[in-house]
């Protein structure tokens, strides 16, 4: 958010809720507005990068939502959303079930997947789950491979149907090959999951998970069941996490393994999650957003390395690779808490006494044990 | 059908070969707890070292040495510069670890291109054995593994410095209390599981071939190979490791080799749900 | 938000090629192929070099030529990703490339919607003219220069092996085509075909999985079934196939459709082990397919220090009939573009290439035969001083020498 919008910035705030809302909220508010008004300022390719960074960062909230909160991390997060991209589109293809029916049913089937790859999290802790659910999708990847009639095999499911009309806002031709209206589904999917996280996190629901990953015996102790809860979050993770692999497919017309469950994919959520800080969801949002579009910025800078004479564009993952290092080190809290951080720290200066609204503290507690262990690192150094 | 001295031979030299980056990926976890997801990694290292050098001079054997002593170097820049300042956090770990496979294997992309690389056989020829002929370079394969392991079931019994190793796999306070300095023990650890994972690259190259994604599967078998035979224990990794290679050769040979590696793979989370501490494991130690 | 989407309304069609008629100022050629790969890097340097000798030649109808090229990183997203780039953001007269089946397929719904013709260079899947069929008027767009079709890729083994193994004394043969959705159509009927056709005894049509790196197994079987030769249909596994085959120099002959051994650096790349392998391909960069083959490779060579990729001679050829088109028509109009290559005969770099018609069997793809393009079957064979060649073994106008066999058999 740049100097200028600052002005804008107080008249949002009284509007929606003068005394409570805090600065990082309002300039949240003015991002969800932004990306509203965006489409009709910006050229259409910076359309389409945005609504492939808005699913991307959907996939990176669902993650969240069950990795972030309960502190189940998953490694193969790519699991739900090849479920539900996958149903949706079999479903599609092979028996003609237009989108906007599949893809909710894909997004129950990835439910499902959650339920499923949940109950073993009940039993089996931290390092050996995350093996768990490191290894399901490549099973899955080979029990695809196993049916290529099915599944298409390594050329993925092509010429599935697109999402034909988006009703909500009249009819707009084929909109997932348009760039503006292919945007405006990304962005409602990508509300959607947010509306719906937020909600819940900043809920009392919220709070008992992340007591869960605090300790989870006390929140036994207190009456409350961790495993219904554990369970819920990798199921409602499961849904949201299929209904955008879906919707994602029938946007772009096709489902392929390198784009939904691939290895690559599950590990790029979790970076971008830590990058925007985890248990927040807003700030898995924004990483989301900020993870994908650095990609997409890399692959296009025109510039020739000295020396190797090579074009940055050409070796631009391998060097995103090395970035993405530099960041778990260099801003291991992430971009938004070290942002709300900052803001608090200038607006309250005995911040760290009482608990103030349930939203971020909870989120900070949870990156502060990160930081501690990542911070070591460069113990003296750091300035 | 495939004669049962073909599957014997893989199995044996397999089980071998998948024992030594078992092993490595065992034994950092035994000493200090972490789960080394760029083990793998290490394995294209070893066998791009071994690529080059041979490339360079000629000789598989300086190769050979390459893929060692690059791979453990390697393997020691990767614990001092990160994993030994985030150790006692076992996620970050597994994060840092999977990020650091993946610039290795774009690195090699990069460096080498995608085409897959011909590393020449350390030994030429074949050899007959009840009738069917095995290729000398397999035989020596297996023979150089098990000397391997043998040593190091040596070195672990009967040097100073195996023994703290053992010791502080068992019990780290322990091993702190009877002197042993854990610091020095990790690093030790460290490179000789880099050198070993270096060196079975190179085996894996000089019958296969050499890609940047070769090291992936190795590491998927060697999560297999520990849960079955235990975290942190050398034996169990060996016999881990001959189970696995016989399935997946069962698997191969007599339902599809479209399920290479996968029965491996289902193992690991049918074992992880019964016994969630592994099948002869023990706890973590950070818990 | 109603009245603001309006304006976008029917905006997203007919991106880039407006105009109707008539020629711009300049022409702004797309290419995309993954650059880590010899395949995909020969066609980002072939439509270099086809763009650059046109500027030289006064350019296509007096107009000025821009290529731009993109990394397809050999990933459907990507591929998606820096499609768009070139025709939304760059807004491209026509795009060539590709390279994988998987990346082509990826943005059929892409070109459609572009409207932008593209002239595909490398994938082999017939699913795509099976598109054109489906939907002409949405697909139309999307023409193939080469290679010729996986199903035709199976004709043709079936015509080389009638033509050929009575020579090579291949009696006895086995099937080894990898399991990818490619070769399907290729080993559905081989078979029978090989077979009834060619009279060959077929021991088995065997499908080896994807990622399979012991083929000790496989040629163990071959072995013991004592066949005189592999028939490949290998292309993401073929390296490995290849090398273990050499390293454990089997009795028997190995080649076919093998990728990686088309590549004119393989016999060095693998330190000899490519020697005797023999395989389709569309051209070698020393056989007169046509007369202007040898001139582009010599051209491309002198250029890049290196011999172009079967993926080379068509992005090549597809860059000159979008020339050709566009001066026929004078226009860079997608609809007067795509009427005009339906109709095209063109002599190119890789045989005389024209395209099925819409009612044809594969609409829009290259035709297949001794009249058009039918690609050439060459051998690996070692001179005196060690060096390997890609001597051409068929057809017989183009043949350079006989099939010899691997030096232990």
């Amino acid at each position: 958010m740049s100097g200028q919008t600052q002005s804008d910035l107080k008249s949002w705030g009284d509007i929606l809720n003068p005394v409570e809302m805090q600065r990082h909220q309002q300039v949240g508010l003015l991002g969800i507005v932004a990306l509203f008004v965006l489409p009709l300022v910006i050229p259409a390719i910076y359309a389409i990068y945005l609504s492939s960074a808005l699913f991307f960062a959907t996939f990176v909230m669902s993650w969240d939502f069950v990795s972030g909160y309960t502190g189940e991390i998953s490694f193969g997060h790519g699991l739900f959303f090849g479920v539900g991209g996958y149903t949706s589109g079999m479903l599609n293809l092979h028996m003609g079930i237009d989108p906007w029916i599949a893809a909710p049913i894909g997004a129950v089937a990835a439910g499902i997947a959650g339920l499923l790859i949940g109950f073993p999290s009940l039993r089996v802790q931290g390092p050996y789950f995350s093996l768990i659910t490191l290894v399901t999708p490549i099973i899955l990847i080979s029990v695809f491979r196993f049916f290529p009639d099915l599944t298409g095999g390594e050329l993925g499911l092509v010429s599935v149907g697109t999402v034909e009309k988006f009703s909500a806002i009249g009819p707009i031709p084929s909109p997932g090959f348009d760039p503006y209206s292919g945007y405006y589904l990304a962005l409602f999917v990508f509300l959607l999951a947010l509306v719906i996280f937020v909600a819940i996190t900043r809920s009392d629901a919220g709070m008992v998970l992340t007591a869960i990953r605090a300790d989870e015996i006390s929140v036994a102790a207190t009456g409350k069941n961790p495993a219904k809860f554990k369970l819920f979050a990798f199921v409602l993770s499961g849904l949201v996490g299929g209904l955008a692999g879906a919707m994602y497919g029938h946007s772009v017309g096709g489902f392929n393994v390198s784009e939904l469950l691939a290895l690559i994919i599950s590990i790029e959520v979790i970076v971008a999650a830590i990058l925007g800080g985890i248990g927040t969801i807003t700030g898995a949002a924004i990483g989301g957003l900020f993870f994908y579009l650095l990609r997409v910025f890399m692959r296009n800078i025109e510039f020739t390395i000295p020396v190797v004479n090579v074009p940055v564009g050409e070796i631009y993952f391998l060097l995103f690779g090395i970035v993405t290092l530099g960041f778990l080190f260099y801003l291991p809290e992430g971009i938004v808490p070290r942002l709300v951080g900052e803001w608090r720290a200038r607006s309250e200066p005995q911040a760290g006494e009482a608990v103030a609204d349930g939203g971020k503290s909870r989120g900070e507690r949870i990156v502060e044990e990160w930081t501690d262990d990542l911070r070591e690192l460069f113990g003296g150094e750091r300035r | 059908m495939v004669s049962a001295i073909t599957i014997a031979t893989n199995v044996l030299m397999l089980g071998a070969l998948y024992s030594l980056v078992a092993i490595g990926f065992t034994l950092i976890f035994g000493v200090g707890g972490v789960l080394n997801l760029s083990h793998g990694a290490i394995i294209t290292v070893g066998a791009y070292s071994a690529y080059a050098v041979d490339a360079a001079t000629g000789s598989i054997v300086l190769g050979a040495i390459a893929a060692a002593v690059i791979s453990g170097a390697f393997s020691l820049a990767l614990y001092k510069g990160l994993i030994s300042k985030v150790r006692h956090n076992p996620v970050t770990v597994l994060i840092l670890t999977l990020v650091v496979a993946i610039v290795v294997e774009q690195l090699a992309l990069v460096v080498f291109g995608g085409e897959e690389l011909l590393v020449p056989q350390l030994l030429g020829g074949s050899i007959s054995v009840l009738g069917d002929s095995i290729q000398a370079n397999r035989i020596l394969v297996f023979v150089l593994s098990w000397v391997l392991i043998g040593g190091l079931f040596y070195f672990v019994d009967r040097t100073r410095t195996g023994k703290a190793i053992l010791a502080t796999s068992m019990s780290d306070k322990g091993a702190a209390l009877a002197g042993i300095d854990s610091e020095q023990v990790y690093t030790y650890t460290w490179v000789l599981a880099g050198a070993l994972a270096g060196l079975a690259g190179l085996f894996l190259a000089s019958f296969q071939t050499a890609n940047p994604l070769m090291g992936r599967n190795p590491l998927l078998l060697s999560f297999a190979i520990v849960v079955l035979g235990g975290l942190g224990s050398i034996r169990g990794s060996v016999i881990g490791a001959y189970l696995i290679s016989f399935l997946d050769q069962m698997t191969i040979t007599f339902l599809s080799e479209r399920l290479a590696g996968v029965s491996a793979l289902v193992v690991l989370v049918l074992v992880l749900l019964v016994r969630p501490k592994g099948l002869f494991g023990r706890e973590l130690v950070e818990e | 938000m109603g009245t603001a989407l309006a304006g976008c309304l029917g905006g997203g069609n007919g991106n880039g090629n407006g105009g109707g008629g008539g020629v711009p100022d300049t022409i702004t050629i797309g290419a995309l192929g993954p650059a880590d790969s010899p395949m995909g890097d020969s066609i980002l340097k072939s439509a270099e070099l086809a763009v650059n000798e046109i500027n030289e030649n006064g350019g296509i109808a007096g107009a000025d030529v821009e290529v731009s090229t993109k990394d397809t990183k050999d990933q459907p997203g990507t591929t998606r990703s820096v499609y768009q780039e070139l025709t939304t953001g760059e807004n491209v007269d026509a795009t060539v490339g590709i390279f994988g089946s998987e990346q082509l397929l990826s943005i059929m719904g892409n070109i459609a919607q572009q409207s932008t013709v593209h002239l595909t260079a490398g994938a082999a899947t017939p699913e795509a003219p099976a598109l054109v069929e489906e939907d002409y008027e949405t697909n139309k767009y999307w023409f193939r220069v080469g290679p010729i079709n996986s199903v035709f890729l199976g004709e043709s083994q079936v015509q080389f092996a009638a033509d050929r193994f009575e020579q090579m004394g291949w009696e006895k043969i086995a099937f080894l085509a990898e399991d990818y959705k490619w070769t399907e159509p290729i080993t559905n009927n081989i078979k029978s075909q090989l077979e009834e056709e060619v009279g060959v005894e077929v021991t088995e049509v065997r499908r080896v999985a994807e990622g399979t790196e012991d083929f000790t197994p496989v040629y163990d079987q071959l072995e013991a079934d004592e066949v005189d030769g592999a028939y490949t249909a290998l292309a993401h596994t073929g390296t490995t196939a290849l090398v273990q085959w050499a390293q454990q120099q089997r009795p028997f002959g190995f080649g076919g459709i093998h990728v990686p051994t088309q590549l004119p650096s393989f016999y060095e790349a693998t330190q000899g082990a490519a020697i005797s392998t023999f395989s389709q391909t569309t051209a070698t960069a020393n056989s007169e397919v046509t007369e202007k083959t040898v001139p582009y490779a010599n051209a491309y060579q002198e250029e890049y220090d290196s011999l172009p990729v079967y993926t080379g001679y068509s992005a090549y050829d597809a860059v000159y009939m979008i020339k050709e088109a566009i001066e026929a028509t004078e226009s860079v109009d997608s609809d007067d573009l795509v009427s005009e290559l339906e109709g095209m005969s063109y002599t190119g770099t890789g045989g005389n290439i024209e395209f099925f018609g819409p009612d044809g069997r594969f609409p829009h793809d290259v035709r297949y035969g001794a009249d058009y393009s039918q690609g050439v079957y060459f051998q690996w064979q070692a001179d005196e001083s060690g060096e390997g060649h890609q001597r051409v073994l068929w057809p017989d106008d183009l043949q350079e020498v006989d099939y010899q066999s691997p030096p232990w058999a």
